[in-house]
C-alpha cells in the first residue's frame, strides 16, 4: 500500500512507528488521543510486568520474548536491565508473581501487535473501517 | 457442594492469590482493544466495561467447571 494524494501519510511507516514505540503509528496519523492511551496501557504493562516478576522476565533466551519484543521499544530498552539483574543471582521462576509478570509482557506485546495493524488499517483502508463503524452502529 | 463453590472464590479473592492482577490485565486489554474499534471515547468506556464483565463473567464460569470436575471427578 503506497500513500496516496488524500492521504499522504504510508501505512507501512505507521505500522513500525507502532512498534518502535507504542502508539506512535497513530500519532504518525494524527490520533494523538489514541496514541497517548495506548502508548500509557502498553507500556505501563511492560513496566508493571517487569516490577511484578522482580526484573528478570526480558530475557531474550526464553521462548516469551518472542511475544515480549512486539512491544516494542520499551520491551528492548528494558532488556538490557533485565538481563543484568537476572545475572546477579537464582531466578524463582515457579513463583506465581514472576509468571504473572511475564503474562503481562507478553500480553503487552501481543496488545502492541493489534494496536500496530489498527494504525496500519486506519491509514491503508480509512473507508473501509468508517463502514465497519457505521455498520456496528446501526446492530 | 455451594461452600465448595464458595471457598474457590474466597481463595479467588485472597491477597495472596497472584490471579487478583488478572483484573487491572483485562481491563487494560479491553480499553485498548475496544479503542481501536471506536472514536468516541464514551463509547470506548462503555463497551471496554461490558467486554470486561463478559470476559471476567465467563472465566469465573470456566474456572467453577473446571474446579467441580477436578474436585469432583
Amino acid at each position: 500500500m503506497t500513500p496516496t494524494e488524500a492521504n499522504p501519510r504510508s501505512p507501512v511507516a505507521a505500522l513500525v512507528l507502532g512498534w518502535v514505540l507504542p502508539g506512535a503509528g497513530h500519532a504518525y496519523g494524527g490520533r494523538w488521543g489514541k496514541a497517548v492511551l495506548f502508548f500509557l496501557a502498553i507500556t505501563g504493562l511492560v513496566v508493571a510486568g517487569l516490577v511484578l516478576a522482580d526484573g528478570t522476565n526480558l530475557l531474550p533466551r526464553r521462548l516469551w520474548f518472542a511475544a515480549q519484543v512486539c512491544a516494542g521499544g520499551p520491551a528492548l530498552a528494558l532488556t538490557p536491565v533485565s538481563q543484568y539483574i537476572a545475572s546477579r543471582g537464582p531466578i524463582d521462576w515457579a513463583d506465581p508473581y514472576h509468571e504473572m509478570g511475564t503474562l503481562y509482557t507478553a500480553v503487552a506485546g501481543f496488545l502492541n501487535v493489534l494496536v500496530m495493524m489498527d494504525a496500519y488499517t486506519r491509514l491503508a483502508y480509512p473507508h473501509r473501517l468508517q463502514e465497519t463503524a457505521d455498520e456496528e452502529e446501526d446492530a | 457442594m455451594w461452600d465448595v463453590v464458595a471457598s474457590f472464590f474466597a481463595d479467588l479473592v485472597s491477597a495472596d492469590n497472584p490471579l487478583w492482577l488478572y483484573y487491572p490485565l483485562c481491563l487494560v486489554v479491553a480499553v485498548a482493544y475496544k479503542a481501536t474499534k471506536f472514536d468516541d471515547p464514551k463509547r470506548i468506556v462503555l463497551a471496554a466495561l461490558h467486554f470486561f464483565v463478559s470476559v471476567t463473567l465467563g472465566m469465573f464460569a470456566l474456572a467453577v467447571v473446571f474446579y467441580l470436575i477436578a474436585r469432583f471427578l
